[in-house]
């Protein structure tokens, strides 16, 4: 049902190898692209910038964690220190003068430079020992910002972000940063799919597997590592500086401190390592839920007359959402990429019952 | 039997090319073991070479020291008459040495066809900018890739699970995937461990049956680790016995099955 491979003949290798093989795949596709187009035509500017536009542009950072935890299987609990490097590279860079676009490159390339470095850890120590290298990373770069009046403008000072500008021209509307959120996150996606039929996602996943294996067939496991941690230390890094120009507007340390590396790393995990369908869902569950939850509570109170003093109001969402988070990954360990591919899985040989690909 | 001896006179007569693989003199040790010693070898074009001996006789480690994993101790290797002893494996891997692993390292949650083509790696450059400018960039080294990675599934008849995840595919068939993904390389020097460990003889024939089209129609050396002896003496041109880390007997393989000491070696002395 609805997903068919009934009728789909493929008659060169170029037409096997496109991203969405199966109609209905790619007609959703196709679908969420115009959606996400039409957005702001659809929602208000309090949806479209409060919710649509943090959930759009944190997909984009958790992609890039997912490419170097997911796909190259490093863990790595550092990855908010280096979108901090992005995003206060690319605000210094744009407060000195240079034009948005090239601080947004500006701020990528810093945070792949000291990402770089987190590779080098990564070269020598794996496992949980790596985990706790890039969280020793994570709590110095915390410091560095908090006690460098230079970058951060000192503990308790903020960064004012400069407007955004591209092509010279200031982008102030709600619907323009938008698009900029929306742009960037399709960037990624695109780049992440495309990982799926490349020789880069296939030495990645190599990597990770098995490296004496992948030695044996001339990857070097030492260099896809550092590209693993720069490239996604790119994606991070401009993600930080397309976050603050478009939704903070101002930069502080606490924005990025270890509990958002967590965070990060629980959207990736959540919504299925190595999948970026899940990284949507992840980001949506981690990022979004709370809220969500908290409205249902709140408007239940009301409706069953209910009297919740404040502090049940603030606990009940946070615990319900704790609560989904090990329901899914009990039912699904790899997340929901995962669950969402399972059903997809199942109507594709309805009514025959047998889970096959 | 007879045509075999002959083709391996025919190939005796211009031994003047380099060997393929030459190992002088190796020894590999663990701490205070000696996994290996003394062991010299030489593979010449287009020739399969037999290695056996009893479990733990050091086989593999010869494999490891070739490919890089554990660099010998002494003694010296050669491939192609250019000296590689404690080459990085990445890099022995782009000169052209391929191999298959006892106990198989395909790379599970990818398909039969990802899994092959990462033997072409070596023959690729893939990158980040190639990835996200995948149409202009990638696609037609991808396509070409695919192409001989193609022609290969259809030799080895593995076109009907192209599409599976090796996850799930029985064990015959991965260590038929594992020798596609080493062939699809182009190497001259394929090193097969065990690669029919676990086979019942229907499927060992189609094995012998691989590795001998695979030198015939591309031309490759062939060093071929097994416990099977049928197979060894069925399609080897010579062979070398090793019993706890040393060389007890080399040759052609009719004799060195005869060996005294290989056949105390493997069956025990009562039997002679």
């Amino acid at each position: 049902m609805f997903y068919r491979l009934s009728g789909v003949h493929h008659n060169s290798y170029v037409s096997e190898s496109r991203l969405y093989r199966i109609p209905a795949d790619r007609n959703l596709a196709l679908f969420f692209l115009a959606l996400g187009l039409v957005a702001p035509l659809l929602v208000g500017s309090l949806y479209l910038n409060s919710y649509l536009l943090p959930w759009l542009v944190w997909t984009a950072a958790a992609l890039g964690l997912n490419l170097v935890t997911g796909w190259a299987g490093q863990l790595h609990l550092g990855y908010a220190a280096v979108m901090a490097v992005g995003a206060y590279s690319a605000v210094h860079a744009a407060k000195f003068g240079i034009p948005w676009e090239f601080a947004l490159l500006i701020g990528g390339i810093s945070a792949s430079v000291v990402g770089s470095l987190f590779a080098f850890a990564a070269l020598r120590v794996k496992g949980l020992y790596l985990a706790l290298t890039t969280l020793a990373m994570q709590f110095v770069m915390d410091w560095v910002l908090t006690h460098s009046p230079a970058i951060s403008g000192g503990s308790h000072a903020s960064l004012q972000a400069p407007t955004f500008a591209l092509l010279g021209q200031p982008i102030t509307s709600d619907i323009g940063l938008y698009y900029i959120a929306f742009s960037w996150c399709l960037l990624v996606t695109v780049f992440m799919l495309n990982l799926r039929r490349t020789g880069l996602g296939r030495a990645l996943v190599a990597v990770r597997e098995k490296d004496y294996a992948a030695a044996i067939l001339g990857v070097n496991s030492f260099y896809y590592k550092i590209v693993a941690f720069a490239t996604s230390s790119f994606i991070g890094g401009v993600s930080g500086a397309v976050l603050v120009a478009t939704f903070f507007f101002l930069a502080a340390p606490e924005q990025f401190s270890v509990t958002v590396s967590i965070q990060v790393l629980a959207m990736v995990i959540v919504g299925g390592l190595g999948s970026t369908i899940g990284t949507f869902f992840g980001v949506a569950l981690i990022l979004l839920a709370p809220g969500v939850v908290n409205g249902i509570v709140a408007k239940g109170a009301i409706a069953l007359g209910l009297q919740l003093n404040v502090e049940t109001l603030a606990h009940i969402p946070t615990a319900t959402y704790g609560a989904l988070i090990i329901i899914i990954l009990m039912v699904e360990p790899l997340g929901l990429g995962k669950l969402y591919g399972n059903i997809r899985d199942y109507l594709m040989v309805w009514p025959f019952d047998q889970l096959k690909r | 039997m007879k045509e075999m001896d002959n083709n391996y006179n025919r190939r005796q007569a211009d031994a003047k090319v380099p060997p393929v693989l030459e190992c002088c003199g190796i020894e590999r040790r663990f701490g205070g073991i000696v996994a290996v010693t003394g062991v010299d070898l030489s593979i010449r074009r287009g020739e399969i070479f037999g290695l056996v001996g009893p479990n733990g006789s050091g086989k593999t480690t010869v494999t490891n020291a070739i490919t890089g994993f554990y660099p010998p101790n002494k003694g010296s290797i050669y491939l192609d008459g250019k000296d590689i002893t404690g080459t990085a494996p990445h890099k022995v891997a782009t000169l052209g040495v391929a191999r298959t692993f006892q106990n198989l390292a395909l790379f599970n949650g990818m398909s039969v066809l990802e899994n092959i083509l990462l033997g072409r790696h070596i023959h690729m450059k893939p990158g980040v900018f190639p990835t996200a400018l995948y149409w202009w960039l990638a696609r037609p080294e991808e396509m070409r890739n695919r192409e001989v990675v193609e022609e290969v599934i259809e030799f080895l008849q593995l076109e009907s699970i192209r599409n599976e995840l090796v996850d799930g595919i029985p064990i015959g068939l991965k260590k038929r995937v594992e020798l596609a993904r080493a062939l699809v390389a182009e190497p001259h020097l394929l090193i097969l461990d065990e690669p029919m460990a676990g086979m019942n003889q229907e499927e060992k024939g189609y094995m012998a049956r691989f590795i001998l089209d695979a030198r015939a129609e591309r031309g490759i050396s062939v060093l071929l680790i097994e416990h099977h002896m049928d197979v060894i003496t069925g399609i080897c041109d010579r062979m070398l016995a090793l019993n706890y880390g040393e060389m007890i007997a080399s040759g052609l393989p009719k004799e060195v099955v005869k060996d005294p000491r290989v056949v105390d070696a493997y069956i025990g002395g009562a039997h002679g």
